[in-house]
């Protein structure tokens, strides 16, 4: 018979980004930090630490069917809920995931696209410090993020440019069904980027997709050396050749990849994309909306 | 005082239970359950783990809906429930028969899955099929379009079994209606049958079915629902009793309170027993509503290879 459930020690690391801003390719540097001989299978590569917003790793937490629950009311609860998973051992992390495995790293990475919000008690819905013990921040120059959200979508880009101008807006906020996964609100990509920076409860690195892009390995050493994950020099040049833009979107082509609901997932990946994909006037309405923000993370308005 | 029938167990309760029927069956054998409106305490003594919203102790459990109520559960037999002071009355029922039935179905050390079912012809009479899954996995979706089919439903989202040597576990009906979203309700045609909101605040619905088993019948299969997503094999898989008893714990109605309660090894030992007498598959799938009737035709199909219903 086994023992109840052991409190973990193993710390959480959230891998916050705006949607489309380079988490994914970060989730697949950390994945192949443990890859020996080729690289990870895209479509096989879960974080040890999960998904903030996963309903089912809720509802095992907290005894309820989130389906039962407003957004409202499960905002509450998440705060005391993912600080409760945090404390978990690998076998109820398992359990809680439906035996989804980790990728093997000494800490937890746990990606995240809800904003550093407050619910309406006032807490920190991220649980602050009981749920995670600091936090990447990914950002991405926003006339970059703007096509990559359309194509995510499957909308035009005057459509991904509102979206990320709302205040209000939010993923998986459905009222008449069930979404597959919690409401994350994403209230402007100036305002998701400025809950995270501004929040005080945790740590904060912050991390630029151009200068991933740039230099993965130094872009990994970077982020290792924040979480507090020792690796050496060989291991980390490695998983950057394993998680080479190219070499994923080769993998995609050959066999798919499961988060990509429309088509190519790994598109361009490039940085500055924006200048052959952006309307003069939506790249002007973009800096316009979020000149202060942009200012704030070195993307001058004609910079690439 | 209202009397139910609830996956075998009678049930007397100070508080109408929308979406349940009133037993027409004779007294169950089972220990009947008492529900009623009381002073909840804040703590329980002898705790042998805590959660968010949860403690559990060896025979007392306090668990509670944010905002909504707390609910006290004692020995298996006693409930008591005390509601938040804003909180509508009418929020309250939904917990009772879900996440609370729930627990004391644990408390009693019953085997219990997160699962809707239909009942299939068999060879020697009907045959309780199980759809086990997390929640968005589509239980419920699949129990009401099988309806549509002509299959009666024996629960909608929480299965007890009953063990038996030598033969297939009992699956005792819940005993209570389909529960839909709106767009699920619209998508499968079922606008007639809807009636009251689960919740005031939620558009979803308790939608009577077209047709419920009220005994308790043999098991015949247990589906673990899986969506296919990209690099996933499509089908259904029979899976080996490693796996079996694997996914068995992990479909237990709340996992978690079974690892706590130390009943891991029950669900193991009961995994062992059913797979002797009905298969446990997965069932891999893309989600959607416009595949579902290409995902029942394939139920049809393999319940005629595996003996149960008579071919399409």
């Amino acid at each position: 018979m086994r023992l109840p459930y052991e409190a973990s020690l193993v710390k959480t690391v959230w891998l916050a980004s705006y949607p489309k801003s380079g988490n994914t390719w970060a989730r697949m540097l950390l994945a192949n930090l443990r890859a020996v001989d080729a690289p990870v299978d895209i479509n096989n590569l879960p974080l040890r630490g999960g998904m903030s917003s996963a309903r089912a790793a809720f509802d095992f937490a907290t005894f309820l069917d989130s389906g039962l629950l407003s957004h409202e009311e499960i905002d509450r609860l998440r705060p005391a809920a993912l600080a409760h998973i945090a404390s978990y051992d690998d076998d109820a992390l398992l359990d809680a995931r439906d035996g989804e495995a980790g990728d093997g790293n000494a800490i937890r990475y746990g990606k995240s696209h809800d904003a550093y919000t407050l619910n309406d008690r006032g807490t920190a819905v991220m649980g602050g410090a009981a749920a995670a013990s600091a936090a990447v921040l990914i950002v991405r120059d926003p006339r970059d993020v703007a096509p990559s959200l359309a194509h995510h979508n499957g909308s035009d880009i005057d459509t991904a440019i509102a979206f990320m101008n709302d205040p209000a807006a939010a993923f998986c906020g459905h009222r008449d069904r069930q979404p597959n996964q919690l409401r994350q609100m994403l209230p402007g990509w100036s305002g998701f980027n400025a809950s995270w920076l501004d929040q005080t409860d945790i740590p904060l690195h912050l991390l630029r997709y151009e200068d991933m892009r740039r230099d993965p390995p130094s872009a990994l050493t970077g982020l290792l050396a924040f979480a507090g994950q020792s690796e050496d020099a060989e291991t980390i040049a490695r998983a950057a050749r394993f998680a080479d833009f190219e070499q994923l979107r080769e993998q995609e082509q050959a066999s798919g990849f499961r988060e990509g609901p429309r088509g190519n997932f790994f598109r361009r990946g490039i940085a500055g994309g924006w200048r052959d994909e952006l309307t003069a006037a939506q790249a002007r309405s973009i800096e316009a909306t979020h000149g202060a923000m942009m200012d704030r993370l070195g993307y001058a308005p004609d910079s690439v | 005082m209202f009397s139910y029938r609830i996956c075998g167990i009678d049930a007397h309760s100070d508080i109408h239970l929308p979406g349940v029927d009133e037993p027409a069956l004779p007294d169950a054998t089972a220990q009947p359950v008492t529900i009623r409106r009381g002073v909840v305490p804040g703590a329980i003594a002898g705790a042998i783990a805590h959660g968010p919203n949860w403690h559990i102790a060896a025979s007392e459990c306090l668990i509670e809906v944010p905002d909504v109520a707390r609910f006290h559960l004692s020995d298996g037999a006693r409930i008591t429930y005390a509601v938040a002071c804003e909180a509508a009355l009418a929020d309250v029922p939904i917990f009772l028969l879900g996440t609370v039935f729930g627990m004391l179905l644990h408390q009693r050390e019953r085997l219990v899955l997160h699962a809707s079912a239909v009942a299939v012809d068999g060879p020697d009479g009907p045959r309780a099929v199980l759809f086990a899954g997390v929640s968005g996995a589509g239980k419920s979706t699949l129990a009401a379009a099988l309806g549509a089919r002509g299959f009666a439903l024996v629960g909608d989202d929480m299965c007890a079994l009953s063990l038996r040597p030598g033969a297939s576990p009992l699956v005792h009906p819940d005993g209570r209606q389909l529960k839909l979203w709106h767009e699920a309700v619209i998508r499968l045609d079922l606008g007639e049958r809807r009636q009251e909101r689960v919740r005031p605040v939620l558009e979803k619905f308790y939608v009577a079915p077209s047709g419920a088993m009220t005994a308790p019948l043999p098991l015949g299969a247990i589906y673990v629902l899986r969506e296919a997503r990209t690099g996933m094999e499509p089908g259904i898989a029979r899976a080996n009793i490693v796996d079996a008893a694997l996914l068995l714990r992990r479909n237990a109605y709340r996992p978690q309170m079974v690892r706590r309660l130390g009943q891991n090894a029950s669900y193991f030992h009961a995994a062992a027993a059913i797979a002797g007498h009905a298969g446990i598959y997965t069932f891999t799938r893309k989600l959607g509503f416009k595949r579902m009737g290409a995902a029942l035709d394939q139920l049809q199909e393999h319940w005629a290879q595996i003996g149960l219903a008579p071919a399409l």
